[in-house]
């Protein structure tokens, strides 16, 4: 009497092919490059159940099975990178248990020995792990995007000297608000800056948490010697910042960068202005 | 006949919350007529409301938003609700300036200038919930 190990060793091949028939939209459906990723990694999660069955020690919760859960929560990443539904994903582990059924009724006619009851329970785990392992790598991908849509957001160009330019586009959330500080900061420094434009064009909403932000920021690099203008806000912003009677007394701020620019400008030509005379 | 009233609500308990509630709230009012610098004022005051709750509450709460009205007149209610610790000193909290978690105090203050009606009722240790409403003239 064959293990069903053995069994599935001894099919290894037509497992397989019954298994990547079941990709979503079938083996002809799916893309060749998924279909040639899923055929390799899909024949390990086989081989490495074989490995299992065939140790004899059949503890989920075991080191033994701890091969066979990684393989599957990597096939699973696979999946969720390549835009599988979470549905279509656990579907194709669950199908394995399909396919060991009709293979067991065609080699040993019908379940022996709770086989059936053990592959079953190995699936039931598998589709968990694969779970687990497609939320985790879809929440990866989600916050490193999060992490790049930061840092494209907000640049500091340096448009002339001594004066830097921060276009702010989009949502400003607290950390993001702490991070436009300190990189409006580490620019003024690096580039030695006099005077930064702030543009908040692009940002949809300014109520009273992101205003202290910007005051905040303005009074930071007032303490590092330097200006900064805040450029752009709306005609609607304005009217509700009066309603809200956020003080935004201690900024420069100016409706277009064009104006803010030139505004720039003149504050340059004052402090050089003082300057001269002066050995600097 | 009236028209149906339109309603959504949003749990917020995060800033990103905060954003959607306050996306909808400005599409709801953009929706009924209202013009783009009262819509402005809608979203911000939704703003203020929803970072109280991400800011003051443990679990959150609720934005309730619901437009109703016909072509001659139409109004958007905004309410916050939470289960959170409550407000000891109304009066206090609506004074400009006066803030318990480093803000520039202008929050609630702020939201009731920006809105028609305003009122706010709150029980320690129960939970806080605020009614506000702007018509569109």
């Amino acid at each position: 009497m064959h293990s069903i190990g053995q069994i599935i060793l001894d099919n290894r091949g037509a497992v397989l092919d019954a298994w990547l028939e079941r990709l979503p939209g079938g083996a002809a459906g799916a893309r060749p490059a998924t279909f040639q990723l899923l055929k390799i990694e899909l024949g390990m999660l086989v081989d490495k159940l074989v490995a299992y069955f065939n140790a004899g020690d059949h503890d989920l919760g075991g080191p033994l099975f701890k091969p066979v859960e990684d393989q599957a929560a990597t096939i699973s990443a696979a999946c969720a990178r390549d835009g599988l539904t979470p549905l279509e994903t656990a579907t194709l582990i669950m199908s394995l248990k399909t396919i060991t059924r009709d293979l067991l009724d065609r080699e040993v006619g019908g379940d022996r020995d709770g086989m059936r009851i053990g592959v079953d329970a190995v699936v039931d785990r598998l589709a968990l792990v694969t779970f687990a392992a497609f939320v985790e790598t879809r929440e990866d991908i989600i916050q490193r995007q999060g992490r790049a849509l930061l840092d494209m957001a907000t640049p500091a160009l340096p448009i002339w000297r001594h004066i830097i330019l921060m276009p702010l586009v989009g949502i400003i959330d607290t950390q993001r608000a702490r991070q436009v500080m300190e990189w409006l900061l580490e620019a003024l420094a690096r580039e030695e800056a006099h005077i930064a434009i702030l543009d908040v064009t692009g940002v949809p909403l300014i109520d009273s948490r992101v205003a202290l932000h910007l005051t905040k920021t303005v009074e930071a690099a007032r303490l590092l010697g330097s200006q900064v203008i805040v450029t752009g806000i709306s005609p609607d912003a304005a009217q509700t910042l009066v309603k809200l009677d956020v003080d935004l007394s201690s900024m420069i701020t100016r409706g277009t960068l064009q104006v803010g620019l030139a505004e720039a400008f003149r504050l340059l030509a004052q402090r050089n202005q003082g300057m001269s005379g002066s050995p600097f | 006949m009236k028209p149906e009233p339109d309603r959504l609500d949003v749990r917020v308990t995060s800033e990103m919350d905060v954003v959607e509630a306050r996306q909808k709230a400005r599409l709801l009012a953009l929706r009924h007529g209202f013009g783009t610098v009262r819509a402005h004022g809608i979203a911000t005051a939704v703003s203020e409301l929803g970072m109280n709750l991400v800011l003051h509450t443990a679990r959150g709460g609720l934005i309730h938003l619901t437009a109703q009205g016909e072509a001659g007149a139409a109004v958007v209610e905004v309410v916050a609700e939470d289960e959170g610790p409550g407000i000891p000193d109304i009066a206090l909290a609506m004074q400009d300036g006066y803030s318990t978690r480093g803000g520039l105090g202008c929050g609630l203050p702020g939201t009731r200038r920006l809105m028609d009606e305003f009122a706010i009722t709150s029980e320690v240790g129960r939970g806080t919930r605020i009614v506000c409403a702007m018509r569109r003239p």
